[in-house]
């Protein structure tokens, strides 16, 4: 009996839980309010069910709002979907005490819809801040116009940084939001006595786009223009989830010389991610040498990338039903010649650096996340595997040709700066060897067919470079999207960075920041 | 007869206050206390300039004994101090006074009086009696200064622990003074003093020891100095100055008085007084450091400064034990010139921090800042302040502290290797301390004076009291005239040292501009010195550059210093950046704001304080603090709500010595409690063993 | 024992040599559509989701400030020819002459990331690996406005950083110039202009130099650098057949 006939069977025996099948591994439940706390908890605790995102769609002015939360099994890919109606003006019980992996989804929903979780103690300054924005706005309503700035701008309340620690003469030293060489904007409020970390604020969105509010009423193909490019360094990725949920609403098969593909773009996005964060960590500790053969392997990966699919980001490849266009023999030889060198030369990079003993002090006990830690806050990708979590969504939710490819996944107990530098190379070389196994026999035939548009939502998921990024898209008949929610990777795991710089002194900040190599700009959105 | 009518002064001052009104009587009672410390402080100056003893008072009581008073230049140089030190500091007094109903403002002031009063007394006693019973009068009267302005429990303590811990000094010093007396068989100082090179050198060794370590409590020498920060952080805020600017001198003088004439026979006791001295300052700046509270933060730097200046007359003292008097003349210059030097510029601090507090109500570093731009006066002179405490020329703190430090490398001269390790781990935490102060007095001024205001209060403060301002000036321009006149000053506190040492160092202040080889025959070189101090004078309005020789023959510089033409070179340079900076300066010149890093608003709070200024301080002495931590999380679920994180320094000296010394005495109690069940004949006992020990200790001391 | 430098010497010379010669390794740059003589320009026009391109009489022009490289019209029967140049700066057309001799071997950058996706942030990231190396060019970055001659800008200028680039702008000594760096800083690219996005730097601040591209490749960015100062010519942001 799998665990997620257990789960459901235990569910039918709940009181006022409705648990409806919507397809085979996908469970749909209803409860009341009052149980959503016990019922959230105890697929967390309990049946170790992964939070995946919370997301709230509201379908028409008077109609209540639709709040889902998203779960899945990691053991064998069931997902769970919590449903609730929640009427304007009510409020839910936030469920961030015990799923705390929910916290920063809950105060995302109280500043785009005003949607209250009574209980949550940090509500307020989130996606919108309070010196900028006034309260109530509510911007991912239909009632508001997303397309210009609204005239109550820069009217809000004066901000109050907020402050955890009670020491006498302690301050909150601000990083931020321009700073650094090449940083990405952001305010990070270290709690500090002088030299030692003792709580950190992070206060991000300072890049926020509102791409989920201007991804509505466009059409379904323009709006992946969007899904693409919110987050360049992993577009494919978030191309590819974008392009599952579309697909998974038109019911289209996509060729097989496509899925073989995009299976092999999508490794080759993950090793130049991946070395491009080598390079990062490289140069916070100072270690220009090594930071310079990263940043080689950056470059020349990007002009293989340019070289195969015409641009060094990928952007433009993946098109609803396939792939924009094909790729030719050549560029696949080319692809299956070049890589073994890359990986070749990254296997010297992990070898010099590893017997680099200066540099291993700065980057050893660094910026740990214990296991503990990091299931509470159910961080994703590289972080989660680096803190024991053998989680990955290749293996446990498989997509596309990863249903037929056993994948290996890295996992380290440590949860420090090396230990996530050692998942870093080992998920490159596993990387290398899956593409080189993949070119191996890539079907022949067309690579992409039409996508027909119907209404309809679904949830797609991809295992991003930084880890698990859940997608849904509701469409309208004619292919207008309804609702793109993008559950990112980076959204899960800047929420947990707060707890890894805990104890450490300033001048470790941002060899700490370098080794969780997360992106702003796919949390910002 | 000047005495006598600043004495009256004195004493009309308080009465005068009696009168019923606000300011008039204060304005009265200001004047006429303040026409007393000019009276006193030009017999101060008198008596610098005047012969070695002048009798002034000469009472036989019965009883107790000779009752002498006597004026000696060393004592005018004192009481010229704290006439000073009184003299701007009694504006403030008289401010905050007014502010008290009549009766409680007269007796404030009469016993600030009565301070002065019994510290003039002091520093012209004669024989032990006078010593004494002025020295019991001062502490009595510190008490009341510091338990004056309120009854909380926090004061009274720290003012008991003052009284109880001068109580022990004072016992330790009037053993120390019996000891010698009966030894010499005089109760006069002068009779002491002379009968010294007779006695035993264990009896002047334990005497010298306890007087040193007992009247030196006074001045805050370890192991005994947890009362002072104590004490002047809890005391009125216009008494601060006077009780750090005059009353430490009190120490100073009084070791110096007894054990001056011991360690010329006892080389031992100099080397004890310059270590104790160094590591005094050392721990007093470490300790000032940690500190957030202006105050308290300025009573630890007392600590350290008198730490220098026992430092150097320890050396002083050293050098003329062991055959070198000017040597020892040079130090004991820089010892006298830094307490100078301290009375100036803390008088001048404290003054600062009682502006403050009187301007913003507060003193605590964390909740200031900004001030320089709110308060420019107070905040430009605090600054001279802090500049010259933290010994950067051409302030005066430089002087003293290089001169010092100079002095102690001519440890050379002496062959003994102990005493030049001595010397060298001397020299060492007084330069460790030189650089510890420089840290501390940038924290000070900048997280007092510079960055945003961190509360309501010091961002509402405009106007500081001029009774505050008007003093300060003076104490600036004087820090800064005492730095720039050092080759005035010396000679005449050369003068001073001499009957201390044996010497008078400035003898052999030559103001030579040159140095020439012995090669070169002795009448060219007589030709020729004469011409460089011409033309030095020709120069320069002063005396501008001090070379002190050991002697003529081999002349080597003792040391070198020009404080005036630091000054005139610093104008020069100063001058010429300006000039640069006009001639190069575009025609526009932009100003912008703060760059925040895009910030939409800097908060105060996101700006340093102290604590986090003193953070690596805290981390490098860590072990010298034994911080008691105390942590706390508030959590709900998995959030964490609010964190604590409560640290608290010891000090050194009440864990390693304070504390250890109770826990004796209370055991010590309770064994003697132990003895109170026995019967008649056990008392009897007692009081037959006590007058048998009675017996043989005079006995022994007698003849 | 570290032999860092020994393995960095070994390496050798990774730079590129443009400016002094051409660079024409393949990859190091996305390339972008020429405006062309072609029969189906209507058909063209409308397939490009930015409106890149348009129908003329002669065929298709482009505007640069439009387009995303989003390959649409490169490949299938009717594609548009791509160059594979990258010096895509063009100027702001706020008239102020280069930053001169003086600038021509110490310039100071200041970079800001007002909501760029990752690729740009990653391309200016390169500017500074051994592959491109602005040092050689006189090229710096710092960190703080007070010592920047010119602003460098990336993404679609979002709310909240709109504060904090006026004051950067504010806290640059004269002389200062403006780069707005990708599609998304001249117009707000794929984002637009929304209630978080201000869709356009020249709408709060006056830009000098434009460096087209999404993302612009490193080649393109050192290109906008050198225009700035005047060590290198500008082209012109829309291409007529």
């Amino acid at each position: 009996m799998t665990a997620g006939a257990k789960i459901s069977d235990w569910l039918q025996q709940q009181t006022d839980v409705t648990v409806r099948e919507i397809y085979a591994g996908w469970l749909q439940l209803g409860c009341k309010a009052d149980q959503l706390v016990t019922l959230t908890t105890a697929l967390v605790n309990h049946w170790r069910a992964e939070f995946a995102t919370l997301l709230v769609e509201e379908t028409s002015a008077e109609a209540p709002l639709a709040v889902h939360y998203l779960f899945y099994l990691p053991e064998d890919g069931c997902l769970i979907e919590l449903k609730i109606l929640v009427r304007p003006g009510e409020e839910l019980p936030a469920i961030s005490d015990t799923v705390h992996a929910a916290d920063w989804h809950e105060r995302e929903a109280w500043d785009l819809y005003g949607l209250r979780f009574s209980g949550h103690p940090f509500l307020g300054d989130f996606v919108l801040h309070d010196d900028d924005w006034p309260e109530g706005l509510d911007p991912m309503r239909h009632h508001f116009d997303g397309r210009r700035r609204p005239d109550v701008h820069g009217s809000g309340a004066n901000w109050v940084p907020p402050k955890i620690l009670q020491e006498e003469g302690s301050i909150l030293f601000p990083i931020g939001p321009i700073w650094g060489d090449f940083n990405e904007s952001g305010l990070w409020l270290l709690e500090t006595p002088g030299e030692q970390i003792r709580y950190l604020h992070t206060r991000l969105f300072y890049k926020y786009r509102g791409v989920e509010k201007i991804a509505e009423g466009q059409t379904v193909d323009r709006a992946l223009l969007l899904a693409e490019r919110f987050a360049g360094a992993s577009a494919f990725a978030h191309a590819w989830a974008y392009c599952q949920a579309a697909e998974r609403i038109g019911d289209c098969t996509v060729p097989a010389r496509a899925q073989s593909l995009r299976l092999i773009i999508a490794e080759l996005e993950r090793i130049r991610h991946h070395a491009a964060n080598i390079a990062e960590i490289a140069g916070s500790t100072a270690l220009s040498v090594a930071k310079a053969m990263a940043q080689g392997i950056v470059e020349d990966l990007l002009r293989l990338s340019a070289r195969l699919c015409g641009h060094r980001y990928f952007f433009g490849l993946l098109t609803l039903g396939g792939l924009n266009f094909d790729l030719d023999p050549a560029q696949l030889t080319l692809l299956a010649e070049t890589l073994p060198t890359l990986n070749g030369r990254m296997r010297e990079l992990e070898l010099l650096l590893g017997n680099s003993s200066s540099f291993l002090d700065r980057i050893e006990e660094m910026g740990a996340l214990s296991p503990e830690l990091a299931h509470t806050y159910g961080v994703v990708g590289p972080i989660a595997r680096a803190s024991g979590r053998a989680i990955d969504l290749r293996r446990t939710l498989p997509y596309g040709n990863y249903q037929t490819l056993p994948i290996d996944i890295p996992v380290e107990q440590e949860g420090d700066g090396y230990a996530r530098l050692r998942v870093l190379f080992a998920e490159s070389r596993i990387s290398t060897a899956l593409i080189l196994q993949a070119l191996q026999d890539v079907p022949t035939g067309p690579v992409r067919i039409a996508c027909p548009l119907r209404e309809g939502h679904a949830l797609a998921w991809v295992e991003a470079p930084s880890g698990a990024t859940f997608h849904w898209l509701r469409c309208a008949a004619d292919g207008q999207v309804l609702r793109l929610r993008l559950g990112t990777p980076g959204f899960r795991n800047w929420h947990a960075f707060e707890r890894a710089v805990e104890g450490a002194a300033f001048q470790d900040f941002p060899i700490i920041l370098a080794t969780w190599g997360l992106s702003v700009a796919e949390n910002d959105r | 007869m000047l005495y006598i009518i600043a004495y009256l002064l004195f004493a009309a001052g308080p009465l005068l206050a009696l009168l019923p009104g606000r300011h008039i009587p204060s304005v009265l009672a200001w004047s006429t206390m303040t026409t007393g410390c000019v009276l006193m402080g030009t017999e101060g100056v008198i008596a610098i300039d005047g012969p070695a003893a002048q009798p002034l008072i000469q009472l036989a009581l019965p009883i107790i004994g000779p009752f002498y008073f006597v004026q000696t230049p060393l004592g005018g140089l004192l009481i010229l101090i704290t006439a000073s030190v009184f003299a701007v500091a009694l504006p403030f007094v008289a401010r905050d006074a007014s502010a008290f109903p009549q009766g409680r403002r007269a007796l404030f002031l009469a016993i600030v009086m009565l301070t002065l009063a019994a510290m003039i007394g002091f520093f012209s006693a004669a024989t032990i009696v006078s010593f004494i019973f002025c020295w019991e009068l001062a502490a009595i009267a510190i008490w009341g200064l510091i338990t004056f302005e309120t009854r909380q429990s926090k004061p009274v303590a720290a003012g008991l622990l003052t009284l109880a811990l001068s109580e022990l000094g004072s016992l330790a010093g009037l053993v120390s003074l019996l000891l010698l007396a009966s030894a010499a068989s005089t109760p006069q100082l002068v009779g002491i003093a002379a009968a010294i090179p007779h006695l035993s050198p264990t009896l002047i060794l334990v005497a010298g020891l306890l007087a040193f370590f007992g009247f030196g409590m006074k001045a805050g020498i370890i192991p005994l100095n947890v009362w002072l920060p104590a004490a002047h952080g809890t005391a009125p805020r216009s008494t601060s100055p006077i009780l750090s600017g005059a009353t430490l001198n009190l120490g100073l003088y009084a070791f110096l008085r007894i054990d001056a004439p011991i360690a010329l026979h006892t080389p031992d006791l100099g080397l004890i007084i310059l270590s104790s001295g160094a590591l005094t300052a050392l721990i007093g700046i470490i300790y000032a450091l940690v500190e957030k509270d202006m105050k308290r933060l300025l009573a630890q730097s007392s600590v350290e400064n008198m730490g220098i200046a026992t430092a150097g007359i320890g050396a002083g003292l050293t050098f003329a034990a062991y055959g070198h008097p000017l040597l020892g003349g040079a130090s004991m210059v820089a010892g006298l010139y830094h307490m100078i030097n301290h009375s100036t510029f803390k008088t001048l601090l404290f003054l600062g921090a009682g502006g403050i507090d009187a301007t913003t109500g507060t003193h605590n570093l964390d909740e200031l800042g900004g001030l320089m731009k709110r308060l420019p006066a107070l905040g430009g002179f605090f600054l001279v302040g802090t500049f010259a405490i933290a010994a950067l020329p051409p302030f005066n703190g430089f002087v003293s502290e290089w001169l010092l430090l100079e002095s102690l490398l001519r440890v050379v001269e002496i062959p003994d290797i102990p005493v030049r390790i001595t010397f060298a781990l001397s020299g060492a935490l007084l330069a460790l301390t030189s650089g510890l102060a420089l840290t501390c007095f940038i924290m000070l001024s900048g997280s007092a004076l510079m960055g945003l205001p961190r509360s309501e209060r010091a961002a509402q403060a405009h106007k500081a009291p001029r009774t505050v301002i008007i003093p300060m000036g003076m104490l600036a321009v004087l820090s800064l005239l005492l730095g720039l006149a050092a080759t005035l000053i010396i000679p005449v506190l050369g003068r001073l040292a001499a009957p201390l040492v044996g010497a008078n160092p400035t003898a052999s202040l030559v103001p030579a501009f040159f140095h020439l080889r012995s090669s070169i025959p002795l009448a060219v070189q007589h030709a020729l010195n004469p011409i460089g101090v011409n033309v030095g004078a020709a120069f320069l309005p002063l005396r501008g550059l001090v070379v002190m020789h050991l002697d003529q023959t081999s002349a080597p510089v003792v040391y070198a210093m020009s404080t005036m033409l630091a000054f005139v070179v610093l104008i020069l340079m100063l001058g010429g950046v300006w000039l640069l900076a006009r001639g190069l300066r575009h025609k526009r010149i932009t100003r912008s704001t703060l760059w925040d890093a895009g910030l939409t608003r800097l908060r105060p709070e996101m700006t340093y304080t102290a604590t986090t200024f003193a953070a690596p301080v805290r981390v490098v002495f860590q072990g010298l603090f034994h911080p008691h931590i105390e942590e706390d999380e508030e959590r709900q679920g998995a959030f964490v709500l609010t964190r604590s994180h409560r640290q608290v320094i010891t000090n050194i000296s009440d864990r390693l010595v304070l504390k250890p010394m109770i826990s004796a005495a209370f055991t010590v109690a309770n064994r003697l409690a132990r003895m109170h069940k026995g019967r008649v004949n056990t008392y009897a006992a007692y009081i037959l063993l006590a007058m048998v020990l009675v017996l043989i200790m005079v006995g022994g001391t007698g003849r | 024992m570290s032999f860092w430098p020994y393995y960095g010497l070994k390496r050798g010379i990774q730079t590129t040599p443009w400016p002094t010669t051409e660079e024409q390794t393949p990859g190091v740059t996305p390339g972008r559509p020429q405006a062309s003589q072609v029969v189906n320009a209507e058909a063209l026009a409308q397939g490009c989701p930015t409106d890149a391109l348009q129908a003329v009489a002669a065929g298709v022009a482009v505007d640069f400030a439009r387009c995303i490289h989003c390959q649409r019209c490169r490949h299938g029967d009717n594609a548009l020819h791509w160059s594979e140049d990258f010096t895509w700066t063009s100027t702001g057309g706020i008239g102020l002459p280069p930053l001169g001799s003086r600038f021509r071997r110490s310039l100071h950058v200041l970079y800001i990331d007002a909501g760029a996706c990752g690729a740009c942030v990653n391309e200016v990231r390169l500017i500074d690996a051994p592959a491109y190396n602005l040092h050689r060019l006189g090229i710096f970055i710092t960190a703080s406005p007070r010592d920047a001659d010119v602003l460098l800008v990336a993404g679609p200028i979002t709310d909240a950083m709109r504060t904090a680039i006026g004051k950067a702008y504010a806290a640059m000594p004269e002389p200062k110039r403006v780069v707005g760096m990708g599609v998304c800083s001249m117009n707000g690219g794929i984002f637009g202009e929304s209630f978080a996005c201000t869709g356009g730097l020249g709408k709060i601040i006056p830009v000098d130099v434009w460096i087209p591209g999404c993302p612009p490749p490193p080649l393109a960015i050192l290109h906008g650098l050198l225009t700035v100062v005047g060590r290198d010519i500008p082209t012109a942001l829309k291409e007529q057949p």
